[in-house]
């Protein structure tokens, strides 16, 4: 399930905001290279929602993270494709793409949390729990919006206190803002930092954000520190955020208000989600797009209604078979025979042909490419395929209609 | 009451089964624990320093009347290394570094191998005492166990050994009292964990008698944190042994390593380094080989506390 | 609260303990006879000898002596020094400021080179600087004391001449008060910089050499804990933020990675209390551990359990206020995930 280039979204004529292409991260670990991603592409659209939908351990994390060069190299091993990502300036005035795997570091600490943001899974765990909230979302602040802190001033702010609102401040400098004559100018910064944090608070409906800014995360409820997140993560306006499973360690009764919160606020803010999950639910809620993913690779992408109706893979749906009924339960991925394949030096096959009902010799030999034909999403799977474009037997292609004995 | 700062014993299978399987999983822990560089290093230091104690009356003529005793020749004092007939050269008094240095390997096996042979027979004593009758008993022992680890060890030891007066016997005495303690916390741990272990129960049921359920149970499961405790131990002990002689509460002329650390710091302002560096060097690789090799079989037997 | 009744469990058995040490202390005093020897000097007539156990209550019964002699410690006496001929109480605190100024420069030394290592090292864990930094942080601990100070002594005495030996030099301490016994801040006082420079220079090799223990296992310590802090969630949040790497580490990493790194204060203040008999024998520091070394060939009883007793009360409450302010810490941390 390979694709050689970019996949363009079917009929939309709106501005592409990131583009991966043919992405492969590896991993070197004790037992051998482990291929968690191994040929990702899809586009994300400016604007939309796209869900990026797989069972634990198909490399959904590890594509997020490649976004934002998360992931640590030694182990890791950024080995081919690219991520193309076009910021707001960009967009509008039709200029060129950043590749985020080759961007330099200083661009990408421009990009991370600015232009690019994202919220984890865990949020008791994405928090530092040593600082109390505002300084976690203070950071965001003093990074990227330092111009906004420094407004106001009668004149011109002392060099220290510019210096402290980009933090670059010198340690005698903190001590300095303790004494008078720069005391007051610290405490303006402060208060206008507090105002900032408060604002980004209260927008993802936090009751009380001054209490909640002085409280440590240990002291929050999990749907509150999810919201913090949020608030964090959107207070630079990005033009992308990576949601990676934000609801999956969140009561259920609290998943809804989160979810509702991402959308509207995506929509306030008009920014591109990709949204993670495992749950199909959860992801047809708010998805406008969905890729399919299994074993480091794309099995199929598409509108989120088409996926859910006429699922094209296999695998896809073996998925939503095993859901007795969206509306109400968390999509369970566990009724499709056989596990995920070893991942160390895969052999040249279909990823999924072990547990396919469908396979053939054909699938266990050549790897399917994740392509689109005319009139159909793009799915990487032999059944779509062409006996003459492969140069089989027709017999060879796997008809899902029947099942192989 | 479990003891709150006692080491947690770690959960591994009871031990019974045939002798077979038993050995195999040795084997595996044995090549497990050689992988680590760090580990092997520290082994093949601790056979060679093993093998140089043993063979000492070998590669050094024993002096009469008394092998432990420094010999003199004095016709070469403070004689450098390299000097004829003395490779590691002569100390203040005409003992021969060489062989204090090998003799001394002697002494200090002597030392480590009685202080953790008491200390082990005395320490799992009592910890069983406490573990297997509890109640006051138990709270008497580990009050007096929580005493004896409020005095830092080299201290007490020190303490001990002086009032006795200076005497080779009376610093092994004096390490035993010391070091007995983490023997006892480590077996009555066992116990307590066992007690509390479903599987005994239900042995009880069967109607087992203590003593199986220690033999079979608490002795097994007891024997890696015991081994881990006392290689380091074996280390340790030596590192506080030459410092206790150091400090002159051994018998002079002794052929030790801390004694000859003594007798040789007097002629460093003189340049004559060889008489205490030697020596010194000898404790420190002892106590750095144990201490590698200890650490190395902790990683991979109770890997929960590692880094520690 | 949990942490109310870890903290009165431990108040509690303290006094216990306090008391089953002072058990021990005086045991030590009485074994092997009598402590009278070193206060006997040649042909006493039997009458001089009697007068002596008569002054020392040294004719009562044990259980009454020990609780004259514990009584006599609380009021303040603790008896006699031989070696320094004089009341045990006159000599402790000259000794004790002297092997204070010397504990807490070795301690300076040990946690910020021990925190700047460990923080350096578990970084970059498994490359060339971490390996380096762990084999030093292993032999650390394997070190005798004794045998690093001689090589000290002589790289840096014998051959470079770069440090002098003891604590002062004579004519330069005798030129300012001492008003607080520690040499550095009495120089600092008096305003005079040759004292402050004399002192520093004294001091330099001995910190080093009994803080190189300490060092070693906050090192290792801070270091695995380090890399420990590297692995969580919110490193790779604060990352993902846009935080420059050094920020990332220092306030966030490096913060939380020394809170499990208080536990190893106790071990270390261990390893301090301990090194300074060695140190200040082998640098000739007039300090406690020298005065105890003294005793210790002398057979001087008085001397011998003051210091066992003030040792072990010191590394006794040292360490329950490490346990009590790490339960207090790690009780934040644990409750946060």
């Amino acid at each position: 399930m390979t694709a050689p280039a970019t996949v363009p979204p079917d009929g939309k004529t709106s501005a592409l905001v990131a583009s991966v292409q043919d992405l492969k991260v590896h991993f070197e670990t004790k037992a051998g290279r482990v291929h968690a991603v191994d040929g990702v592409s899809f586009d994300i659209v400016d604007g939309e929602i796209l869900g990026l939908v797989g069972e634990t351990g198909c490399g959904k994390s590890v594509t997020a993270r490649s976004f934002l060069r998360l992931i640590p190299t030694p182990p890791g091993i950024y080995a081919g494709g690219r991520i193309q990502f076009w910021d707001k300036e960009a967009r509008q005035v039709g200029g060129a793409p950043i590749d985020l795997l080759q961007a330099p570091t200083s661009e990408m600490l421009d990009i991370r949390g600015n232009r690019i943001a994202m919220i984890f899974q865990d949020p008791g765990k994405a928090l530092n729990p040593a600082l109390p909230i505002r300084e976690q979302v203070a950071e965001v602040f003093y990074q990227h919006r330092t111009e906004e802190l420094l407004e106001g001033w009668n004149g011109k702010p002392p060099l220290a206190i510019r210096r402290a609102a980009g933090e670059r401040a010198r340690l005698l400098e903190r001590v300095a803002f303790k004494v008078p004559p720069l005391r007051s100018h610290a405490r303006r910064l402060r208060r206008r930092v507090d105002e900032l944090v408060g604002d980004a608070l209260a927008e993802t409906q936090i009751p009380n954000p001054r209490k909640i800014m002085a409280s440590y995360p240990h002291e929050l409820s999990g749907g509150m520190k999810q919201r913090v997140m949020i608030a964090q993560a959107l207070s630079c306006n990005p033009d992308l955020l990576i949601a990676d499973e934000p609801t999956t360690a969140l009561d259920v009764t609290i998943q809804a208000r989160i979810l509702e919160l991402i959308r509207d606020l995506q929509h306030r803010h008009q920014t591109s989600v990709l949204y993670i999950s495992h749950d199909l639910s959860l992801v047809r809620r708010i998805c406008d797009r969905i890729a399919v993913m299994y074993a480091g690779r794309i099995a199929e992408i598409g509108e989120t209604h088409e996926v859910f109706h006429e699922p094209l893979h296999p695998y896809t749906r073996g998925l939503l078979a095993a859901v007795p009924s969206f509306a109400h339960t968390r999509g369970e991925l566990a009724a499709i025979e056989g596990t995920v394949p070893e991942l160390i030096d895969p052999p040249d096959a279909c990823r999924f042909h072990t547990r396919c009902a469908f396979a053939t010799d054909l699938c266990s030999r050549v790897d399917p490419v994740l392509d689109a034909r005319p009139g159909m999403r793009p799915v990487a799977c032999h059944a779509y395929s062409s006996a003459q474009a492969l140069g089989v037997a027709t017999d060879e292609i796997p008809r899902l209609d029947r099942r192989a004995s | 009451m479990v003891d709150a700062a006692a080491p947690q014993p770690f959960p591994t299978s009871a031990a019974s089964g045939p002798l077979a399987v038993r050995f195999r999983r040795f084997l595996e822990v044995a090549r497990q624990v050689l992988r680590n560089p760090t580990t092997l290093i520290g082994l093949i230091i601790i056979v060679t320093l093993i093998g140089m104690a043993l063979l000492a009356p070998v590669i050094m003529t024993p002096n009469v009347p008394d092998p432990y005793q420094m010999p003199r020749d004095w016709g070469a004092l403070n004689a450098p290394p390299g000097t004829v007939g003395h490779p590691f050269g002569t100390t203040a008094t005409g003992g021969d570094v060489l062989y204090g240095v090998v003799w001394g390997s002697r002494t200090s096996l002597r030392m480590s191998i009685i202080v953790v042979g008491i200390t082990m027979v005395v320490g799992t004593a009592i910890g069983s005492i406490a573990g297997f009758v509890g109640g006051k008993v138990d709270e008497v022992i580990m009050r007096i166990v929580d005493v004896f680890l409020a005095i830092p060890e080299l201290i007490f030891a020190l303490a001990i050994a002086a009032v006795l007066g200076p005497s080779f016997g009376n610093i092994i005495f004096a390490l035993s009292v010391v070091f007995w303690v983490k023997f006892a916390r480590i077996i009555r741990g066992q116990i307590i964990h066992v007690k509390h272990n479903e599987y005994v129960d239900s042995a009880r049921v069967i109607g087992d008698s203590k003593f199986n359920i220690y033999r079979k149970d608490v002795l097994p499961n007891s024997v890696t944190p015991v081994v881990v405790q006392a290689t380091l131990d074996m280390g340790n002990i030596v590192l506080v042994g030459a410092t206790l002689s150091f400090i002159g509460l051994a018998e002079a002329g002794l052929a030790e390593w801390g004694v000859l650390v003594s007798e040789g710091q007097a002629g460093i302002s003189s340049g004559r380094w060889w008489a205490s560096t030697i020596p010194g060097a000898m404790v420190f690789l002892w106590a750095l080989a144990f201490n590698l090799f200890g650490d190395g079989l902790r990683d991979v037997l109770d890997p929960r506390t590692e880094g520690r | 609260m949990q942490i109310r009744e870890y903290v009165i469990r431990r108040l509690l058995v303290l006094p216990i303990i306090l008391v089953g040490t002072s058990i021990i202390v005086f045991t030590l005093g009485r074994v092997g006879g009598s402590p009278i020897a070193i206060y006997l000097e040649h042909e006493m007539t039997p009458a001089e000898v009697a007068e002596i156990e008569e002054r020392f209550g040294l004719n009562k019964s044990l259980p009454e002596q020990y609780v004259a002699w514990v009584g006599g410690a609380l009021r303040g006496d603790l008896g006699y020094s031989g070696v320094s001929a004089a009341p045990v109480m006159d000599v402790l605190p000259r000794r004790l400021a002297a092997t204070l100024e010397l504990a807490i420069a070795a301690a300076i030394v040990a946690v910020t080179m021990g925190i700047g290592l460990g923080t350096f090292a578990g970084a970059r864990r498994d490359r060339l600087p971490d390996h380096l930094t762990r084999i030093f942080a292993i032999s650390g601990a394997a070190t005798p004391i004794f045998w690093f100070a001689i090589v000290l002594l002589i790289i840096f005495w014998v051959y470079l001449g770069w440090f002098p030996v003891g604590r002062s030099d004579a004519a330069i301490f005798a030129s300012i008060g001492h008003p607080t016994g520690l040499y550095t801040v009495d120089a600092l006082l008096a305003g005079s910089w040759t004292a402050f420079k004399d002192a520093v220079w004294h001091m330099a090799l001995p910190a080093l050499t009994l803080g190189y223990g300490s060092t070693a296992i906050i090192t290792r310590m801070m270091r695995s804990s380090l890399a420990e802090e590297l692995n969580e969630d919110y490193v790779d949040a604060a990352r993902a933020k846009g935080l420059p790497e050094r920020l990332v580490l220092r306030r966030h990493a490096r913060r939380n990675a020394l809170i499990p790194t208080v536990t190893v204060i106790g071990l270390g203040f261990g390893f301090l209390l301990q090194g300074t008999v060695v140190v200040e024998i082998i640098f000739i520091w007039p300090g406690l551990g020298r005065w105890m070394a003294d005793a210790v060939l002398r057979g001087d009883r008085a001397t011998i359990m003051a210091y066992v007793l003030f040792t072990s009360i010191l590394f006794l409450l040292v360490n329950l206020v490490v346990d009590i302010l790490y339960a207090y810490l790690d009780r934040r941390v644990v409750l946060g995930s």
